[in-house]
């Protein structure tokens, strides 16, 4: 398969809009760390056992991948560029700890990139399983699948006490890292979402806004992950996962209804002023831009706009970073001329939205 | 100031990162500082900053609180001692947790809520023995519980599985795993 089409500025088809809740919550994330025993972790290894480590990882992957009707692509990180490692970053397919390019290391992706597998990170193997929406259990699946694939012929680093071990004590156990993106434009309006975030911390989960301690999220976005990984098993892990992320959709809902009946006028202004930003605007910034994107997504949610596809948010998320934005112009460019860039694919994307679903009024004047 | 990534904007914004270990302090402007932040969402290794947490309850400079043990150990496959697990919040092989054991279950508990022991997936590989071993013990346990409740029947017949599930142990370690 060609490493081309991974590194072109598309949607990946986790990041499209599918299944039951998932008008706020976005993506579904799974991570499996796993290191060999026979070698050194990436902190300590030489080259050489890094050049082992990978090529041992790939050949099962391609070889086997296919019995699970998988064909995987490897995609060596010293051999793409800086720009194609930022966009591997910002489509989340690759870390930035593995787009630092320390040591040798890969990524082997699935075809439809919802799987993908990082050689020499912080651990030998880190299985990552994407999917759109709330999907926790089909997202393990599918990586818990690859695992048991993979440990038919790769000799896991093991402890009868301590189980899967990883360079870092806090993945040790499990070495699973489950996460939920969610939007939670209402509860950060009412200001819940400050006394949720330290609620949950207190039960094993850690809840995430861009900005680090959640305190301001960049387009009203949240990661929900568990923090534990030993002491629990995986099912249980996943279950608490799910109850209290179905909780905290629960928490949205209520806040959304109670802006709804309490301010209606202000919230539809509000959402409409960020439509007609998003529409015509010259100049966008990042966060101006996630901002209006949050609006507009509840605006969508909330029936009030209805000529543009839900999917809107999670793509222009992805798509508005910097090397997205530089793929897409074909160039490099300055903040500023990111930000021109920025409005001018925004632009584009309502204006094709407005032709495929109609739109009177946005049609001649964009 | 001037933003250190953009060259044009005002830098309105410290920003710390840690890379290889090094800490290093940008000054960036508001825009730039949101663009490094929406990279990182994803990935964020470690859920708590490890490095705080660690050095919270292990200042290096007052050792007199050193909850650790003074041994100087070193681990025999990479090299690392667990002062240098410690400094960098990492392990550098497998055999580091069989070198550091002593001090893992403070460390761990700290981490995991006071949890210590893997409970979940065991590879195929280890599987047969392993999971004889933590279903005996499951088994042990239930039976503590019936004999406390006084239910003898139900643990009569928790006591009889655990032999059967014993002797099974026996066999397959004379057969090899
Ligand atoms: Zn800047
Ligand atoms: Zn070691």
């Amino acid at each position: 398969m060609a490493i081309d089409r991974f590194l072109v500025p598309k949607a990946s088809s986790w990041m499209a809009n599918n299944g039951e809740n998932a008008d706020i919550a976005m993506s579904t994330r799974i991570r499996l760390a796993r290191n060999l025993r026979e070698f050194k972790f990436p902190y300590a290894f030489t080259e050489d056992e890094a050049l082992k480590v990978d090529k041992a990882v790939s050949s099962v992957l391609v070889d086997k991948g296919k019995d699970l009707s998988l064909e995987f692509t490897h995609i060596d990180i010293h051999e793409i560029s800086q720009l194609q490692r930022e966009l591997l970053v910002e489509k989340h397919l690759i870390s930035p700890h593995l787009a630092a390019g320390m040591h040798s290391g890969s990524v082997l992706l699935s075809k439809n990139e919802e799987l993908s597998i990082m050689i020499n990170e912080e651990d030998h193997l880190r299985i990552q399983s994407l999917q759109s929406g709330f999907h926790l259990q089909e997202a393990y699946q599918t990586a818990d699948q690859l695992d048991s694939m993979l440990e038919q012929s790769l000799q896991y680093a093991f402890h009868e006490k301590f189980g899967y071990l990883t360079s870092c004590p806090t993945n040790t156990g499990t070495g699973m890292r489950a996460s939920v993106m969610l939007h939670l434009p209402a509860l950060t309006m009412s200001q819940q979402i400050t006394r949720i975030i330290p609620a949950i911390s207190r039960l094993g989960m850690v809840v995430r806004g861009i900005y680090g301690e959640g305190s301001e999220a960049l387009g009203n976005v949240y990661q929900i992950s568990n923090q534990l990984t030993l002491g629990k098993s995986e099912y249980e892990i996943l279950q608490d996962l799910q109850n209290m992320t179905e909780q905290i959709i629960e928490q949205e809902r209520r806040a959304r209804e109670a802006i709804l009946t309490n301010s209606p006028l202000k919230l539809e202004d509000r959402i409409y002023r960020s439509l007609g930003t998003l529409t015509y605007s010259r100049l966008l910034t990042t966060e101006e831009a996630a901002k209006c994107l949050s609006d507009v997504r509840l605006g969508i949610d909330l029936k009030l706009i209805e000529n543009i596809d839900m999917s809107i948010l999670n793509e222009l998320m992805i798509f508005m970073q910097p090397a997205f934005l530089q793929l897409y112009s074909e160039k490099p460019l300055s903040a500023n001329e990111r930000d021109v860039t920025r409005a001018k694919l925004f632009r584009e994307r309502l204006k094709q939205e407005y032709k495929i679903n109609g739109d009177k009024e946005g049609e001649d004047s964009v | 100031m001037i933003c250190s990534q953009c060259g044009e904007r005002p830098a309105s914004v410290l920003v710390k990162q840690k890379r290889n270990g090094q800490l290093i302090e940008r000054h960036l402007c508001h825009v730039c500082a949101a663009e490094n932040h929406s990279l990182n969402l994803a990935f964020e290794q470690d859920p708590l900053a490890i490095h705080q947490l660690l050095s919270n309850w292990f200042p290096t400079q007052s050792p007199s609180v050193n909850p650790f043990k003074k041994e100087v150990s070193v681990c025999p496959s990479c090299g690392f001692t667990f002062n240098d697990s410690l400094k960098l919040g990492k392990f550098g092989c497998a055999t580091c947790y069989d070198a550091f054991e002593s001090n893992l279950e403070e460390i761990f508990k700290r981490l995991h809520n006071g949890n210590t022991e893997h409970t979940g997936k065991i590879p195929a590989s280890y599987g047969s023995t392993l999971k004889l071993k933590k279903e005996i013990e499951e088994l042990r346990k239930q039976l503590k519980v019936s004999i406390e409740a006084e239910e003898f029947e139900e643990a009569v017949k928790l006591r009889d599985q655990v032999r059967e599930l014993n002797k099974e142990l026996e066999r397959g370690a004379t057969h090899g795993d």
